[in-house]
């Protein structure tokens, strides 16, 4: 077995590299794939220039630590990246929405009822009837201004 | 094996396992609280994430996307004291994972029992009619009641749902006879209703008719009437013709016109189908006495000649005299 892989030589990383990019698919999010780029890059380099193995490995090391910022300038989120920017965010989709005080707003906390269900709001105290504007979200809390 | 061999080894694994540590991809839909020794510094959002190995860790995976909860099924006893069988949904979703890692230390199980105790005080004020009938003000009270009890755990929850209300059996049983009895009772006044109105209606059209018959023959009555005024008065005004046409002229004239008539009249007799004996009054023959002074008047007429001819007449017996017999009329053929 250690005789195997010792006569392989070089093609060791190479190998490992593909199996390691082969795996990212399987568990994604591990970074597998990056240590599989750093593996390549190793093989590349030790057919051009003979290195020991240990030399090898170290730069494997180098590499993939390496790999961290370059993955970090690739996955920086662009504005627009998303197809839906709202998953998961409802709260923010509601965000510059009019809507009619149902039940006026006291001692600055009240609900207001969007779409199909009741929403709590704060804001300054407003008798029903009125129009507010959603003009900040904090979790599951709205904050409104009159329209 | 050197000790630069086992540092290069134990150096890639080192490595290895740091990234593995730092590099944290959320999925989309989860939220991961990241705590520092144990204290909660961040929140992972979905997406790739740098994290410091070793310092920190990932302390709670929660899930961002809206989850159902089976409200499971619980006897409720309503206001007037009816034991009824409720169970529900609620749906609810997380808005800040580190108040829901944090605040409660049982979310689900947390709202749930929320959700049970306020099913139970909501339903206990109404009556069973009420629960049966307002589902939708039940699950409006219910909604605002636990989404403000929830509020600390930055969680919200979008609807809750009456599932099942099931009421014990032989309730069941006694509602379904009562609809019954109710459904019977306005059939029947329906029946009764529109026997009713049909008696109504007849006697309506009875009523109607009769008036109208009423009009007709009040109105009928007035024309009667009106004619035999008008006959009357046209009676007397030939009446006063003839006895002006009298008073100027000769009684012959009279004599003339009754001839005339008696004279149509036995053409009449002698027309009808049956045996012609004919009884005449007395007053009858001497009526045609009267004959005589026809050929008076057309003598004073014409003259002579005239006369001649009416005696010529005479003679042939076509007029008939008293004590003859009546002339004799052929039978008639086929």
């Amino acid at each position: 077995m250690t005789d195997m892989f010792v006569s392989l030589g070089t093609w060791n990383w190479l190998i490992f590299g593909f199996i390691l990019m082969a795996l990212e698919v399987l568990a994604p999010g591990v970074f597998l794939f990056w240590l599989g780029l750093a593996a390549l890059l190793v093989g590349l380099i030790s057919f051009a220039v003979a290195i020991s193995w240990q030399i090898q490995l170290v730069m494997f090391a180098l590499f993939a630590a390496a790999a961290v910022p370059v993955w970090r300038r690739l996955a920086r989120p662009k504005p627009d990246a998303s197809a839906s920017p709202f998953l998961n965010k409802r709260t923010e989709a509601l965000l510059g929405r009019e809507f009619t005080l149902e039940k006026p707003i006291i001692d600055g906390s009240g609900t207001v009822r969007i779409g199909d269900t009741v929403w709590r709001v704060a804001g300054p105290d407003t008798p029903a009837g009125t129009r507010g504007k959603v003009v900040q979200v904090d979790g599951a809390n709205l904050t409104v201004a009159a329209a | 094996m050197s000790g630069f061999d086992i540092f290069a080894i134990v150096l890639v694994l080192l490595v290895i396992v740091t990234l593995v540590a730092g590099v944290k991809t959320v999925p989309q839909g989860y939220d991961w609280t990241i705590e520092r020794f144990g204290k909660y510094t961040q929140t992972l959002s979905p997406g790739l994430n740098l994290i410091v190995p070793y310092f920190d860790r990932v302390g709670r995976k929660i899930n961002m996307m809206e989850q159902v909860i089976d409200i499971p099924e619980q006897e409720v006893i309503t206001k007037d004291n009816a034991t009824v069988t409720v169970d529900g949904v609620a749906f609810f979703q997380v808005f800040d994972a580190a108040k829901a890692s944090y605040e409660v230390a049982n979310l689900t199980q947390a709202i749930t029992v929320l959700t049970m105790t306020n099913i139970r005080s909501v339903m206990g004020s109404m009556d069973l009619d009420q629960v049966l009938s307002h589902r939708d003000e039940i699950n409006e009270r219910l909604l605002r009641v636990v989404d403000a009890a929830v509020s600390p755990w930055g969680v919200k929850v979008n609807r809750i749902e009456i599932k099942d209300i099931v009421p014990p059996a032989d309730l069941v049983e006694a509602m379904g006879r009562q609809m019954k009895a109710e459904r019977v009772k306005r059939a029947d006044i329906l029946a009764a209703e529109g026997q009713r109105q049909s008696e109504i209606l007849r006697a309506e059209g009875a009523k109607q008719g009769q008036i109208l018959q009423a009009e007709g023959r009040r109105e009928a009555a007035f024309r009667d009437a009106e004619a035999r005024e008008r006959l009357a008065e046209a009676e007397a005004k030939a009446t006063l013709a003839v006895s002006e046409a009298i008073g100027k002229g000769d009684v012959a004239a009279l004599n003339y016109f009754i001839a005339d008539k008696y004279i149509k009249a036995f053409g009449q007799f002698a027309d009808a189908p049956n045996q012609k004996i004919i009884m005449l009054p007395v007053e009858a023959v001497s009526m045609l006495g009267s004959l005589a002074g026809i050929g008076e008047i057309a003598k004073a007429t014409f003259g002579e000649s005239a006369a001649s001819a009416a005696a010529a007449a005479r003679r042939t017996g076509s007029v008939p005299t008293t004590g003859s017999t009546p002339p004799v009329v052929p039978p008639r053929q086929g």
